[in-house]
């Protein structure tokens, strides 16, 4: 073991994951173009169907329902490592605790996911006015429901048997958290059981709030701190519930 | 033996349809595009209902079909039995076709709980229940070409999903297929009569009597549906026959 004294063992895991997120897009270029095109083939449907007013709301939601696909890509990510590279045993083996596994992780594929929530940004401030708080805002949420999406997403792919389950599961809940959520559309046109549901959703708050700091539905300063305690509450019960579900150890 | 040699196609057909459906969440789960689309619509343009439940459909037969690029791919890279198969009596021509064929009849009960929301909300004559069926055959048989074409192009399954994505999405989602041809921009309209999922949707919104189409404009979209159809099926077999190697 006196060998390997010298080797560090703290301090490394952010870059080495964001290298390993830089090489995937680097080798498939093919996969850091769809991240960025698939918000806005949904964005251009909206266009084209909804109300004109709602568009700058349907740019908001596509951050923020951009952030929530990373947790699709942890899950397929993780499931590859554990299930076809058994890579898993490995860390399991390694100095890398759970937690530092879950960050790099959730660094390694937040990085095809830049691209497009700037893009995303880039229009917004096209569209809509977005005053600087409002911005602190939109930042603030996206790093909360990419946490809690990265968490839930590794979770999940330490459940699951085989690769052929990767994919429907992930549609499954991501698309499902995606939809019943408020983020192309303002909650209240929702009809009143959805928007029960929606209420237990940490995308509801984040999606309020966003909306709520970009003036587009109308919210007070009382409601807004309201809704900021409800994100991180609710982030923080599927954070826990995530970590319980998550099992770091040999498959 | 004459081309093409589609000897132990039932056969195939049956193993494919039982693998299928061993995986009944993913059947399960295969609608959920569908469902948010349908979503959207109903929630910011609910007029719109009957045009979108039609494209749901017909986005679905092209999603069964490109299922099969998943499938083969997974098959060649992961089990490797496509070896097995191919050192069988099996011809590669009855194994394209019996694992598409195999796909579609388990991925059917979504085409029939679509069809279903179709009759509720927009019911169709006899006339727009022929026309539905011969465009979705055409729209599958395109899609399932296709995509086991483009299946034999891979090495690595994780580099396939962000195509299969694209073309998916590039194909399903944006031209009129959820909505009608009339929200496209006026010069674009022929090139969306030329793809097969919004002319399929545009053939059969138009025998159901929802939008109107010109002689002209019915000829472009029949005519490139069928053409697109044939000779995406023939070029797959014959595909199949040239491409079928170990490994």
């Amino acid at each position: 073991m006196a060998d390997f004294d010298h080797v560090p063992r703290h301090g490394r895991v952010l870059p080495a994951w964001s290298l390993v997120g830089w090489k995937w897009i680097s080798r498939n270029p093919a996969a850091a173009i769809v991240p960025v095109m698939l918000p806005f083939f949904f964005l251009y449907f909206l266009r084209l169907i909804s109300p004109p007013e709602y568009f700058p709301l349907a740019v908001a939601g596509a951050m923020l329902y951009t952030t929530q696909n990373i947790g699709s890509w942890c899950l397929t990510d993780a499931a590859a490592n554990r299930i076809e590279l058994h890579l898993q045993e490995l860390f399991v083996a390694s100095a890398l605790g759970k937690v530092r596994y879950l960050v790099g992780i959730g660094v390694s594929n937040l990085i095809p996911a830049v691209p497009a929530l700037i893009v995303e940004a880039i229009i917004l401030a096209v569209v809509w006015p977005v005053p600087p708080a409002a911005w602190l805002v939109i930042i603030g949420c996206v790093i909360v429901l990419w946490i809690v999406f990265s968490a839930i997403g590794l979770a999940i792919s330490t459940r699951i048997q085989s690769q052929r389950e990767v994919w429907p599961i992930g549609n499954l809940v991501f698309s499902t958290l995606g939809v019943l959520a408020p983020l192309y559309y303002p909650l209240s046109i929702l009809p009143p059981a959805w928007q029960a549901v929606a209420q237990f959703l940490p995308s509801t708050y984040a999606a309020k709030l966003v909306q709520g700091a970009l003036e587009i539905t109308p919210a007070t300063g009382d409601e807004m701190v309201l809704d900021a305690v409800l994100l991180v509450g609710s982030a923080a019960v599927a954070l826990a519930i995530a970590l319980r579900i998550y099992r770091w150890r040999d498959p | 033996m004459a081309f093409p040699r589609l000897h132990g196609v039932g056969v195939f057909l049956g193993t494919s349809m039982r693998v299928q459906l061993h995986d009944p969440l993913a059947i399960a789960t295969s609608a959920i595009v569908e469902a948010i689309l349908l979503i959207f619509v109903w929630i910011l343009a609910p007029a719109l209902l009957p045009f979108a439940l039609i494209g749901a459909l017909v986005y679905s037969a092209f999603l069964i079909g490109q299922h099969v690029l998943n499938e083969a791919a997974y098959i060649r890279i992961d089990h490797k039995i496509n070896e097995l198969y191919l050192a069988s009596p099996l011809s590669p021509e009855a194994y394209f076709v019996g694992l598409a064929g195999g796909i579609l009849t388990a991925y059917l009960p979504t085409i029939v709980a679509l069809l279903v929301l179709v009759e509720i909300v927009a019911p169709l004559s006899l006339a727009a229940w022929g026309a539905l069926v011969l465009v979705l055959l055409a729209t599958w048989a395109f899609s399932a070409s296709l995509a086991y074409v483009i299946s034999t192009l891979f090495k690595d399954m994780k580099a396939i999903w962000p195509y299969a994505s694209i073309l998916t999405n590039v194909l399903g989602v944006v031209p009129p297929v959820f909505y009608p041809l009339s929200l496209w921009p006026p010069e674009w309209q022929a090139v969306a009569l030329v793809l097969p999922t919004s002319s399929a949707a545009a053939l059969v919104e138009a025998a159901a009597g929802l939008q109107s189409l010109d002689p002209g404009a019915f000829l472009l979209a029949a005519g490139s549906l069928g053409v697109e159809a044939a000779a995406a099926f023939l070029f797959g077999i014959w595909w199949a026959h040239r491409s079928a190697r170990e490994v």
